[in-house]
């Protein structure tokens, strides 16, 4: 099951301001602070945040609320955050948080139907999403006879893609993370 | 009362010859800013005359005063550009003011506007996004995209007012043609704040590090240069670089001034040496940003 966190309503609770906007450290820090909580009180393995009707995210805003909430649930077992809504508006400042820490996430950005990765990646683990999204569910040996890949090399872009909670692992098989 | 005079055309060049006039920091004696004969200023030269009045409010020396411009336009366009509304905060204000006006002049995108909390980071950018973008996009020919870093770079730079200065500050946007200069419109942001400056922000951590150069350059180098923050999060900095990384992208200029040194990233269009030291000292920190119009750049 997953656990669907509406940004625009939560800023608009979070600040008395008419705008739309996610800008400014303080304003960030306060909303990762109610993600934490809302997070806290429920049992969700999956978190999406959805960043439809926010307009300009900035480089502090998304460092509190993009790459720190990641890098605390980084510390917690078997938790995911996916990002939805995303824009343009959203997609430079996430970019350059994510880089600046090393973190990565999928998001689901307007228009496309597939999620893709933003942040730190390697081409291999790009490739290795992309087509996992498209199969589902499996194994190494199954990702690399859809690549004409060695297993081995499958196995790395699995592991990588794991390590950075891009995809569900569990006993040698892999599977995208729920988006619904 | 010493008297300094306002150089005909203040601007982040000519900032200097204004600073040279007051003289030691703090100063001795009262000061009466002389702008009468001033023909122009940019948002720049504007929000740097408030951080002076300012500065000189928190140091509790007398309240300075400032001759109002001759020149009819000169006052009207300040007063549209709301920096005599901002000045009577800090100035006692000498001579004719002009007639209350709320239209701002056109390309006056962002009128000079008080930075003091979170609170006002959101009015700016709420405000510019509102008024700016059609005319960023027509008249300057920036991109979608770049329509929404300006915002953001707008966004960072007065969040260091209030991360960073511990006071208060000016912001204002305004495009110009700088056919001279530049051969093309550009639409400039300026923040000034009277605040505690780059060099003490970072001395308790960077001072020692840096040994014999520290001072107000190597401070500015450290900030912008390399993301230096005076807080350990490693998230911190960002602001300044990710306003490099939009700069860069579009050919943009972001120039510092703190203290005694000013620090430009300077675009192969402009000349400005990247350091200057030991100018005449100012207070707080003066920031400008400079995007061109990209149309001469696909040209």
């Amino acid at each position: 099951m997953m656990q669907r966190i509406d940004l625009a309503p939560l800023l608009r609770e979070t600040v008395a301001t008419p705008y739309s906007d996610m800008v400014t450290r303080s304003t960030g820090a306060a909303l990762r602070d109610r993600i934490e909580q809302t997070i806290a009180g429920a049992s969700h393995r999956t978190t999406q945040l959805d960043f439809t009707s926010v307009g300009l995210l900035d480089f502090s805003c998304a460092d509190e609320v993009v790459a720190k909430l990641l890098l605390r649930v980084a510390a917690e077992d078997e938790h995911y955050v996916v990002l939805s809504g995303i824009t343009d508006s959203h997609l430079d400042a996430i970019d350059h948080v994510l880089e600046r820490h090393g973190l990565s996430v999928a998001a689901l950005t307007e228009g496309e139907a597939a999620p893709r990765v933003l942040g730190v990646v390697t081409p291999d683990a790009v490739t290795a999403f992309q087509t996992i999204q498209r199969l589902g569910a499996g194994d190494a040996n199954r990702l690399a006879d859809a690549l004409t890949w060695t297993v081995e090399r499958a196995a790395d872009a699995l592991q990588s893609l794991a390590l950075r909670r891009l995809i569900q692992a569990a006993g040698g098989t892999y599977r995208p993370l729920s988006l619904s | 009362m010493r008297v300094v005079t306002v150089p005909t055309s203040l601007d982040d060049r000519t900032l200097d010859t204004l600073a040279q006039g007051i003289g030691e920091w703090p100063p001795s004696e009262g000061i009466l800013l002389d702008a009468r004969s001033a023909h122009w200023a940019s948002p720049y030269g504007l929000t740097a005359m408030l951080t002076l009045g300012q500065a000189m409010a928190e140091a509790k020396l007398p309240t300075p005063r400032l001759t109002i411009p001759d020149s009819d336009d000169v006052r009207s366009y300040w007063g549209r550009a709301g920096f005599f509304l901002a000045a009577a905060e800090c100035f006692e204000l000498v001579g004719k003011l002009p007639r209350k006006n709320s239209d701002a002049p056109s390309d006056v995108l962002l009128p000079v506007t008080p930075v003091r909390a979170a609170e006002d980071v959101h009015h700016v950018v709420g405000r510019i996004q509102e008024r700016a973008q059609h005319i960023l996009s027509s008249e300057l020919n920036l991109e979608p995209k770049a329509t929404l870093g300006f915002a953001m770079a707008l966004s960072e730079a007065c969040q260091n007012i209030v991360e960073h200065a511990g006071t208060g500050g000016w912001v204002a946007v305004q495009t110009y043609n700088w056919r001279k200069r530049l051969g093309r419109k550009v639409v400039v942001i300026a923040v000034s704040d009277s605040g505690v400056g780059f060099r003490r922000s970072l001395e308790p951590t960077e001072a020692k590090k840096v040994g014999d150069r520290w001072g107000d350059g190597a401070a500015l180098e450290l900030a912008l240069l390399h993301n230096v923050s005076r807080f350990r999060d490693p998230g911190r900095g960002q602001g300044l670089a990710g306003i490099r990384r939009y700069l860069g992208r579009w050919q943009g200029k972001i120039s510092v001034r703190s203290g005694t040194a000013r620090l430009a990233v300077v675009p192969p269009w402009d000349d400005d040496v990247p350091l200057a030291e030991h100018l005449p000292y100012f207070p707080g920190s003066q920031v400008q940003i400079t995007i061109p119009a990209q149309e001469a750049v696909t040209r």
